[in-house]
């Protein structure tokens, strides 16, 4: 077994051990006994031990990567991810001995689970590094923008916690909080939703080419000519949306029908727009699929179901954990994220702010988390409100992280998506 | 005017608007019955802008004083800057023509864009000002609240009033045992204090614990690093603070850097991808070609005479010599030089061919033809060659003309009015094409038919022909503004860590008869001021729930 190999071992291990962990929480917070106290004690040690656990092996995975590609694995989506979700897990650890509270972990862990399985869904090879990315500052910028974001992540987690155990399900003017509650609960759903069609077509070795014939004008000699080309691209999850014209290479149909389902508008007619709202689609399918089971078995919103779960917290020190990990977050992200980013732009580039789009949106994240803590020392922003913040905060955070590779191309493009 | 008393019950007078009195803390504007936790913030100062009977300036600094006013600038200007990210902004091109651009690539949404003025959102009016107001508002909120804030830090009473005490979020009241003299138990209390890091100030059964006070005046630094940062920025302005071009700089020849005394020199320039083996298979298989490295080995000359003289050749000092990678620019004084682009096409300096008699091949002579720098008449030999017509990129064009496409020498070609022995009196014409692929492209033979019977030019070997092999393009920078921009950075970062990683608590204690009372304050983190508070009292042998002292914060 050579060092990738084992590093990738460690990596699935760690995954398993979260999954394990997660049960191990659930049990812990749920399960009731006489002895509550005595319970919770025990097993949320024993929890919080394979949580480490799992981190150990993710560090593991971290430190054999680094030695057996010769760079700090953080160049690329899928390492970026791995990393971010190490940290999630350190931030929580961190948090873990200041406030001592399982509950935690059952709403950390799961989100480390599920960026261990959105990283999984990009190509996960070595790759050599481009001489832009040869840098020191390739190590601090990133590194402490992962950190950040992993803090911002907890922050999000506490203020998702906050509105389940304090959201008045009979209190029929608090609809609309209700409904957007859940429906942010749904988006996570949708994320877990992409990750299993992704891996459920990738564990069938599903493949399907489409193909074109598109008109290229070329000068040849000085002969300008019309002529038509074969474009081609691969799906991996089966086309319901494809570009106009285009025919499905050999014979694969989808349930009995024809593919591809439906040409995508005039305005977006590209393969590669194509692709990605077929992705997009998949996605929501998926997501509304798996809402629709779970719905099922528990017949009611999954917000409301979760609120018996966070009993045992205190409300108040729920606010105050998302509050300081976002205090804890925004001084790192100013280093990292601006800071470090300017220092690097302006070695590579000879620019330290060009405003490129990954740019603004670090500067849009910091404005936003700026505008928060301003908040938080006004009367009436602690509690409901606060927690709302943070929840759009980490949206923001999420969409400079993934939304800007997907929607936006600039100077970061590398970063692959 | 409405008369307000502001001077509280222990005789200290009060600036109009103060909350809570400056020196015993007693709530002035609030019924003694009132239990809800205070109002903190400042600790109940009354801030510069709140002034009776304000002017127009005052209301000026008023608006700006508002954290609120602060909280929807920064709102707007990020849902500003997120516009811009929308489309590609104007400054991302170099030679295009936006008023089509938009409307060619995006549609009408993407033209309406362009006319919003979005597609240049950072250099926009409004965007400015946003951020000029954010630095306004920086310098005012600061200003308005800092000097106030040390006011009362700086002569804080020991001896506060009950009230007070008893109205923190965090509150403890206990009657001492008979058992507990008192003096003992203020002994212990301080000394216990004191292992936890505060300083404590005693006076009469009275105590004031107080730690980490600087973490108040973190936000203030903060705010003086951005104001730095943005005054920076601004200063980039200043004529000659601000440099920024990009130029191509073919091999072995020096080029002047525009507008400064420099010259640069592109000595090699090399380029490097990895071999297969250094790649994953997957890539290998697909063909991808990952490059490895670029580099451009530089020399960096001061010109010391002949610099605008375009007749004479500038005198060159070598002063700098510098292997410009990505991340790794030359830098030379306020000079930074960064790898850009580069081009390995090669591309054709000068020829030195011959002219000879086709018949006999008798060879009159050769001429060195610089192909950017040619002259305009040659003699060799018997015969002159004056140079009627020359194109860098021939071409025929549609009315069978002869044109040039481009400026770049892909396709060089050369008119010559050749006079000389067995031609015709007022010269012939010749067109002359040094590239062999270009010969036979535009048929010289046809075009010179008549000529090339009795006279032909032709290079010999490759040795006649010089061949430029790489040009780098490199990005030239001068930034003046860099220093004073890091500066202003790192102030931001002191302030920040100081403001966020430390938080400055509080604990006054009072002793009446045997009755115990403390109240305590953080400006963050709750949980560890409770914990820390009962930890202390535990010391002092009291039992305390440490969920009960704290009474719970802002619940509105």
């Amino acid at each position: 077994m050579n060092i990738l190999e084992f590093s990738q071992n460690s990596y699935l291990t760690s995954f398993f051990l979260f999954c394990f962990a997660l049960i191990l929480y659930v049990f812990t917070v749920a399960g009731r006994r006489k002895n509550q106290e005595a319970h919770l004690k025990k097993w949320g040690t024993i929890s919080f031990a394979v949580t480490v656990l799992g981190f150990v092996a993710q560090l593991a995975y971290f430190i054999t990567r680094w030695i057996g590609s010769g760079h700090i694995p953080l160049s690329n989506m899928y390492e970026f991810m791995s990393f971010l979700a190490i940290m999630i897990i350190a931030a929580y650890i961190v948090m873990h001995f200041i406030y001592r509270s399982a509950a935690l972990g059952l709403f950390a862990v799961p989100l480390a689970i599920l960026m261990m399985g959105y990283a999984s869904v990009f190509p996960s090879e070595v790759q050599p590094l481009i001489p832009q990315l040869k840098s020191i500052w390739l190590i601090l910028h990133v590194s402490m923008v992962g950190a950040s974001e992993a803090f911002f992540a907890v922050g999000f987690v506490a203020g998702i916690m906050y509105l389940v155990h304090t959201m008045r399900w009979d209190d029929t003017t608090k609809r609309k909080s209700q409904i957007a509650l859940e429906f942010s609960l749904f988006t996570v759903i949708i994320i877990l939703g992409y990750v299993v069609t992704v891996f459920g077509y990738r564990a069938a070795g599903y493949e399907v080419e489409l193909q074109r014939t598109v008109e290229v004008v070329e000068t040849i000699d000085n002969n300008t000519q019309i002529s038509n080309k074969p474009d081609t691209i691969s799906y991996t999850l089966p086309p319901i949306f494809a570009a106009t014209n285009s025919k499905v290479v050999g014979d694969e149909k989808f349930l009995g029908m024809q593919l591809p389902l439906m040409e995508v508008p005039a305005a977006m007619d590209s393969h590669k727009t194509a692709r990605k709202m077929n992705t997009v689609t998949w996605s929501l399918m998926s997501g509304l699929l798996l809402y629709g089971l779970i719905r099922l078995i528990i017949r009611k919103p999954i917000a409301k179901a979760l609120q018996p779960l966070l009993r045992g917290m205190n409300p108040d020190d729920l606010d105050e954990i998302s509050y300081r990990a976002t205090a804890i977050a925004f001084p790192v992200f100013t280093l990292g994220g601006l800071i470090f980013a300017m220092i690097w732009a302006q070695e590579a580039w000879g620019r330290f702010w060009a405003w490129d789009p990954k740019e603004v949106w670090a500067l849009i994240t910091w404005l936003f988390y700026s505008a928060y803590l301003h908040l938080r020392l006004s009367r009436g922003y602690h509690g409901e409100k606060s927690a709302w913040l943070v929840v759009i905060g980490f949206i923001i955070v999420m969409f400079t992280l993934v939304g800007v590779n997907l929607l936006i191309v600039g100077l970061h493009s590398y970063a692959g998506v | 005017m409405e008369f307000q008393n502001t001077k509280c019950e222990c005789g200290h007078q009060n600036p109009t608007q103060t909350i809570l009195c400056e020196a015993c803390g007693k709530p002035l504007h609030e019924s003694d019955n009132e239990t809800s936790v205070l109002e903190m913030r400042y600790d109940g100062v009354a801030r510069k802008s709140q002034k009776a009977n304000p002017s127009v300036i005052d209301r000026v600094w008023n608006f700006f004083s508002s954290v609120k006013i602060a909280v929807i600038v920064i709102i707007i200007t990020l849902i500003g800057a997120s516009l811009g990210t929308i489309y590609p902004q104007e400054s991302q091109f170099i030679n295009f023509d936006p008023s089509t651009y938009y409307k060619e690539n995006y549609g009408t949404i993407g033209h309406i864009y362009y006319l919003l003025g979005l597609s240049h959102t950072y250099e926009s009016w409004w965007f400015i000002s946003l951020l000029v107001m954010i630095g306004a508002s920086l310098v005012i909120c600061s200003l308005d609240r800092v000097l106030p804030l040390y006011r009362a830090l700086h002569k804080q009473k020991i001896r506060k009033h009950d009230q007070f005490l008893r109205r923190q979020r965090i509150v403890y009241e206990q009657q001492l045992s008979n058992a507990m003299h008192q003096g003992d138990w203020i002994q212990k209390a301080q000394k216990a204090l004191k292992r936890k890091g505060y300083r404590v100030y005693e006076q009469d059964g009275a105590i004031l614990a107080e730690k980490n006070r600087f973490s108040r005046w973190g936000p203030y630094i903060n705010h003086i690093g951005l104001i730095v940062f943005l005054l920076a920025v601004l200063a980039r302005s200043i004529p000659g603070w601000n440099l920024e071009y990009y130029a191509a700089f073919p091999h072995n020849e020096p080029r002047p850097i525009e507008n400064t005394p420099f010259y640069l020199e592109n000595e090699k320039f090399t380029v490097e991808y990895y071999t297969k083996e250094e790649m994953p298979e997957q890539f290998a298989k697909e063909g991808r070609v990952i490059p490895k490295l670029f580099e451009t080995q530089a020399t960096l000359y001061r010109c010391v005479a002949n610099c605008d003289d375009p007749l004479a050749e500038p005198k060159l000092e070598e002063v700098h010599k510098h292997n410009i990678r990505v991340n790794e620019p030359l830098k030379y004084e306020d000079l930074m030089i960064f790898q850009y682009d580069f081009d390995l096409t090669p591309k054709l300096v000068a020829v030195k061919p011959n002219l000879k008699n086709p018949k006999t091949n008798e060879i009159y002579g050769s001429f060195e033809l610089n192909i950017s720098k040619s002259e305009p008449k040659y003699t060799v030999g018997p015969y002159t060659l004056e140079l009627r017509e020359k194109y860098m990129d021939f071409d025929l064009g549609k009315d069978g003309k002869p044109i040039t496409k481009t400026p770049n020498p892909n396709a060089p070609a050369f008119l010559f009015m050749i006079k000389g022995p067995g031609l015709e009196e007022t010269g012939e014409p010749y067109f002359y094409f040094p590239l062999q692929k270009d010969k036979q492209r535009f048929r010289e033979d046809v075009l010179n038919q008549e000529i090339m019977k009795k006279i032909q030019i032709d290079v010999q070997s490759m040795a006649d022909v010089t061949i430029q092999e790489s040009l780098s393009y490199l990005n030239v920078r001068i930034e003046k503004a860099l220093p004073y921009i890091w500066v202003g950075a790192g102030i931001s970062m002191i302030g920040l860590v100081m403001g966020f990683y430390w938080q400055h608590r509080r604990i006054w204690l009072r002793l009446n008869e045997n009755q115990l009372l403390l109240g305590a304050h953080t400006n963050k983190n709750w949980y560890g001021m409770r914990n820390e508070v009962a930890r202390i009292l535990r010391e002092t042998e009291l039992e305390v729930d440490v969920n009960a002292i704290d009474r719970g914060g802002d619940k509105s």
